[in-house]
């Protein structure tokens, strides 16, 4: 019988495979009677193995930076930092003058520290998965147990662990290894921020069940709903093989009854644009400009902003490019803007109310460099669309401000164009008046991501509430039936752009319901453009009506199933 | 003795790559460096545990305090550290 885990998906991919146990922490045995140690000798033995510790950790530092980010390679130089802390040397010192032997008083040091970190909030936990990584690598050069190569495993393996250190993590070859799953660890756990780097499928913090699953079990790894899948049935397997092998299409895509539907990817950082490229995207439907922001001490300016733009346009010589301004709120430290500390920052002054607001400047700015670059040979393929809209005076002021940019570089005889405009449906607010919204803007895009957390208030991130924070709950889908029938009788289009978008089994829905522009993350085109040609037009909207006419969530999901045949 | 007080602007706050770059310039200082929330208990600007455990997060008003043989310089370079975007650094 199938049996499901839950945890937190860490990379939208699913892998199948047979369970291996990764027991990565080394043992240690009693220690030896005080007296029966030479604490000289024991302190050369610790000098010994902190030297080739530090040197195991600079060609760990190499590796990783070629098969990384660099900022998550940057992870070992913290590691080196760490090994070479002078009160850890000293708390050894101490241990082996106590009458310790080496590899017990490096224990015992870093577990005065482990218990520290532990004891903190936040992302402290994370820092403690990096002294326990630094710990074993010493314990393992003094102890001379050799670690478990990854690279040895055989191929198709899903590792099994209670935690996974950023070194075992990194080790993890894509190409070998189908994914992996954690008793410990959330989504901003190193291994989490790993897996999506590496592209692995990967479920963290899936708690005690995990540890029930014997090695040599048949199990697979669903980083999209965050599963594990016990024993899966021939189907589940089949579905997660598939999934793995999904072609890369250049090509639009249409449905089985030629309906096309575009497929473009949601960009949030500069390396996704040859990623998406790479993946056969069609376009880029969702550029999220704060990568431009963060990070730095002052705003991008014009010029900057003005190049990244056209990067974006470059990449994408057929597709359209929309661009979502700058999207911050109290949640999002930015220091030279001057964020305010709120009670409740998702319900606070963020998106275009800062925009049109205190963060006017850099609005202005920002719309400069937009309809500088819209005025450029490719710029006709720009658009461009405003986050977290509430009412028709906010777009009534932005098509304003956007005029008024418009006639100061007229004057200032700079070529300019306007842009396509549109706005992002996320709000309760937004869904509901996408019929009077419809007459002042060229386009919407639904994000559903937010769009399921306020309508259902329920936060996504918190795992007590996550199944309301669903887009399958029957609310959110009645949301998205008003905004896009809204749309639809005036001929306005309407595209989705959050991870609900990113679901190939979802996709005959969102057909379904009469979407025909998605936007997904770069690595999941593939599957959603194949998931695209597999759907059938009059299938696909009596799934439409059956999930619509659900009251209830679990109904939602029942329709889903039964469709997914 | 020469001290600073300075906001972090990387995003991984004193942690990651900009902790290990903080520490690493504290330990090669001939100066005596320690550093603390602003306000709070100082640690050895040189190890890196002390450093990590104080949890600077990005945002955070830090003070850095220098004695010894370059100590101004010292503090410049730190200062550096702090107010760089993390891909800077």
């Amino acid at each position: 019988m199938p049996r499901r885990l839950s945890g937190v998906g860490a990379a939208r991919a699913t892998g199948a495979g047979t369970a291996v146990w990764d027991g990565s922490e080394p043992e240690l045995g009693d220690p030896p009677a005080a007296d029966a140690v030479d604490a000289d000798a024991e302190l050369e033995r610790f000098e010994a193995a902190r030297n080739a510790a530090r040197e195991g950790l600079h060609a760990e530092r190499e590796r990783a930076t070629d098969r990384l980010d660099d900022a998550e390679a940057a992870v070992f130089d913290a590691h080196i930092q760490f090994l070479a802390d002078p009160q850890l040397a000293e708390g050894v010192r101490e241990g082996i003058g106590d009458g310790l032997p080496a590899e017990h008083a490096v224990n015992r040091a870093f577990g005065e520290f482990l218990a520290r970190f532990e004891e903190m909030d936040g992302r402290m936990a994370e820092r403690a998965d990096d002294l326990r990584d630094v710990r074993d690598r010493v314990l393992r050069a003094l102890t001379g147990a050799a670690r478990d190569d990854p690279a040895d495993l055989p191929a198709g393996s899903v590792v099994l662990a209670e935690r996974l250190t950023p070194s075992d993590t990194a080790r993890l070859d894509p190409d070998r290894v189908a994914g992996f799953a954690t008793v410990t660890g959330g989504r901003t756990s190193h291994a989490a921020i790993f897996a999506r780097s590496l592209g692995l499928p990967a479920v963290v913090g899936v708690g005690e069940g995990l540890r029930e699953v014997a090695a040599g079990t048949e199990v697979v790894v669903d980083g999209s709903r965050g599963r594990v899948v016990v024993h899966p049935d021939a189907a589940t397997r089949e579905a997660a093989e598939r999934e793995e092998g999904a072609e890369v299409r250049a090509e639009p895509v249409a449905t089985a009854d030629g309906t096309p539907v575009e497929v473009a990817a949601n960009v949030g950082r500069r390396a996704d644009l040859a990623a998406a490229a790479e993946h056969g995207a069609d376009g880029i439907g969702l550029f999220r400009t704060e990568y431009l922001f963060v990070d730095r001490a002052s705003p991008p300016g014009e010029a900057e902003q003005y190049d990244a733009y056209r990067e974006a346009l470059g990449a994408f010589p057929d597709g359209h490019v929309v661009v979502r301004t700058l999207d911050v709120g109290g949640d999002k430290p930015i220091g030279y803007l001057d964020l305010p500390e709120e009670a409740n920052p998702f319900l606070g002054e963020r998106g275009i109310r800062r925009s049109l607001g205190p963060d006017a400047d850099v609005f202005e700015t920002q719309l400069r460099a937009l309809l500088r670059a819209a005025a450029t040979e490719s710029g006709g393929r720009l658009s461009v669309m405003v986050p977290l809209l509430a009412t028709v005076e906010e777009v009534i002021e932005t098509r304003d401000v956007m005029e008024s940019v418009a006639a100061d570089l007229g004057a200032a005889g700079e070529a300019y164009a306007i842009p396509e405009f549109g706005v992002m449906v996320e709000t309760p607010a937004a869904a509901l008046l996408v019929d009077a919204l419809v007459d002042h803007v060229d386009f919407l895009s639904l994000g559903t991501n937010d769009l399921a957390q306020y309508v259902m208030a329920a936060e996504r991130g918190n795992r007590r509430v996550a199944d309301l924070a669903d887009p399958r709950q029957p609310a959110v889908l009645r949301a998205i039936e008003t905004a896009v029938t809204a749309a639809e009788g005036a001929d306005v289009r309407i595209g989705v752009c959050g991870e609900m978008a990113g679901d190939p089994e979802l996709t005959a829905l969102l057909v379904g319901l009469g979407i025909r522009e998605l936007s997904v993350a770069p690595t999941a085109v593939p599957r959603v453009k194949r998931a695209v040609t597999q759907v059938r037009d009059d299938a696909a909207r009596d799934l439409a009506e059956r999930a619509l006419a659900a009251d209830t969530h679990q109904g939602v999901l029942d329709a889903i199933c039964e469709c997914g045949e | 003795m020469p001290e600073r007080i300075v906001t972090v602007v990387p995003e991984d706050g004193l942690h990651a790559r900009p902790g290990a770059t903080f520490v690493e310039t504290a330990a090669e200082s001939d100066a005596d460096v320690q550093v603390g929330h602003a306000g709070s208990d100082l640690v050895n600007a040189a190890s890196m545990l002390a450093v990590t455990g104080l949890g600077v997060e990005r945002g955070d008003e830090v003070r850095v305090v220098a004695e010894g043989a370059g100590a101004e310089a010292t503090l410049d370079e730190l200062e550096r550290v702090l107010t760089s975007p993390e891909d800077e650094l």
